[in-house]
């Protein structure tokens, strides 16, 4: 009887000590939640949030304006080509079918780069707003990545060098300021691999379109 | 006929006595380290963090709103663009122009054959003196995925793992950030969280292509091996991506003419 008695109490203790143990586990795996960032993390997160609803809340604008001239014109009887045209315009621009004319950066890069890097350098610039990139006269699309080619780096199968000019339509101060702050790209990259990074901010530049055919062979429209 | 008890008995008791200690002393550790933990936690909870957890989340919650929004109002203009009115061979002509265009862009739900691949943190106990970071998906990490598959071939790809549940997932376009911030990373700003499930579309023989791409290969398949992250890829047949949510305007630029 002693020993049933001790076997159920010991059984309780290892069911306990299961339920604790996992609790411990749990709360020193990877936190999953907003309050486990620290106050910085969760600054840069803000931050990024509210620039992105101030732009998304202003392409709303947008296209309320659109919609609005669209209902003007069915009133009138007029033809919405002109309408449409200019979306197409813009939507061709943003894939990267047509060139971008604006204000932003030309960096002109020297050094011993692996892809990586250069992919880093193309993501910091989409990181901080850039409206369209070029390396050299590559136009950056969604598809297009640095690869190591037949002994050079090419981006959609053009070798792009040693040297090389990376061209970005965006806040010229904003991109400089982002990719010149302390411990930010330019900063380790510099201490990793021997790089020289010369950076002109302009009010006119021009980022070319693609010359890749972006057509797509497997994926299909849902109708 | 009796039996005897072994003559182990008394020893037994002992032993007896001394697990249930030493299961006691481990429920006292464990539950102090645990309580430890709660407080700290709290403490965390109750500062100034707990301000901007609150306007991360309402920010958040706009920017859902928004979206919904931002897709209706698009809705809403392909609707008029695709009434048939003025010179109808021009309709049609800039129509089918549109659709390429939003094919290309992203800005389309598409359908085709393809992969998906689910990466998730190591497992295993982070052994003493070595940095948590190793056996964490790091930006890295998804940022060569999705260069490896787009090398690959592929022609659309989403990014799920969202904080939010029932978030759409996360659509790359030409202008897509993924950047990280502590333990989330942000994809086109919205706040990802492991396991991180990206699926792609592309030619067939994407899978194979993409597992045996250099950069795959380079880091991500050494950190699997190294470190335990959880890592697993399929093809499939047929796979749905939704579109891109966003705003496809140009901010700094304007696009060139045609001549």
């Amino acid at each position: 009887m002693r020993a049933w008695v001790a076997q159920i109490s010991l059984s309780l203790v290892a069911v306990v000590i299961g339920v604790l143990l996992v609790g411990q586990l749990r709360s020193q795996a990877r936190p999953l939640e907003l309050s486990s960032l620290s106050a910085q993390e969760l600054s840069t997160l803000v931050e990024s949030l509210r620039v992105r609803n101030v732009d998304l809340g202003d392409g709303l604008a947008d296209l309320r304006e659109q919609i609005r001239e669209y209902e003007l014109r069915d009133v009138d009887g007029q033809s919405n080509l002109a309408i449409g045209e200019e979306d197409l315009e813009r939507i061709s621009a943003f894939a990267g079918l047509r060139a971008v004319r604006g204000q932003g950066i030309e960096m002109e890069i020297e050094g011993s780069f692996d892809p990586q890097a250069v992919n880093d350098l193309i993501y910091e610039l989409r990181n901080s707003g850039a409206d369209a990139i070029a390396v050299n006269d590559i136009r950056i699309t969604a598809r297009s990545v640095a690869v190591l080619g037949t002994g050079a780096i090419e981006i959609d199968g053009v070798p792009i060098g040693r040297s090389f000019t990376i061209t970005a339509i965006g806040s010229p101060d904003g991109l400089e300021a982002a990719l010149q702050r302390p411990g930010g790209i330019l900063v380790l990259l510099q201490q990793s691999i021997e790089a020289r990074f010369v950076i002109t901010k302009s009010q006119e530049l021009e980022v070319p379109a693609t010359e890749r055919d972006l057509a797509p062979q497997a994926a299909r429209a849902v109708e | 006929m009796t039996r005897r008890l072994p003559p182990r008995r008394r020893l037994s008791r002992r032993g007896w006595a001394v697990s249930v200690a030493v299961g006691l002393g481990l429920i006292g550790f464990v539950g102090a380290a645990q309580w430890n933990s709660s407080l700290a936690r709290q403490q965390v909870i109750t500062s100034a963090q707990g301000v901007l957890v609150r306007q991360a989340e309402q920010l958040q919650r706009e920017q859902e709103q928004l979206r919904a929004e931002l897709a209706e109002a698009e809705e809403r203009v392909q609707s008029f663009q695709e009434r048939d009115e003025g010179s109808q061979s021009a309709q049609q002509r800039l129509n089918a122009e549109l659709a390429e265009a939003r094919l290309i862009a992203g800005l389309t739900d598409v359908i085709g054959p393809g992969l998906v691949i689910e990466i998730a943190d190591s497992q295993r106990q982070v052994p003493v003196g070595e940095p948590q970071a190793n056996y964490l998906v790091l930006v890295d990490d998804l940022r060569d995925i999705i260069g490896a598959l787009w090398a690959s071939g592929a022609e659309a790809i989403t990014i799920s793992g969202s904080l939010a549940e029932n978030a759409p997932a996360e659509r790359l376009v030409a202008n897509s950030s993924i950047q990280g911030v502590g333990a989330a990373i942000l994809v086109n700003t919205a706040p990802l969280v492991p396991p991180y499930r990206i699926e792609a579309v592309g030619p067939a023989g994407l899978h194979d292509r993409f597992l045996s791409h250099p950069t795959y290969l380079a880091r991500v398949a050494r950190r699997v091996e190294a470190y335990g992250l959880q890592f697993a890829s399929e093809a499939r047949d047929e796979l749905t991506l939704n579109e891109f949510v966003g705003t496809t305007r140009l901010r700094w630029g304007v696009p060139v003419r045609e001549e």
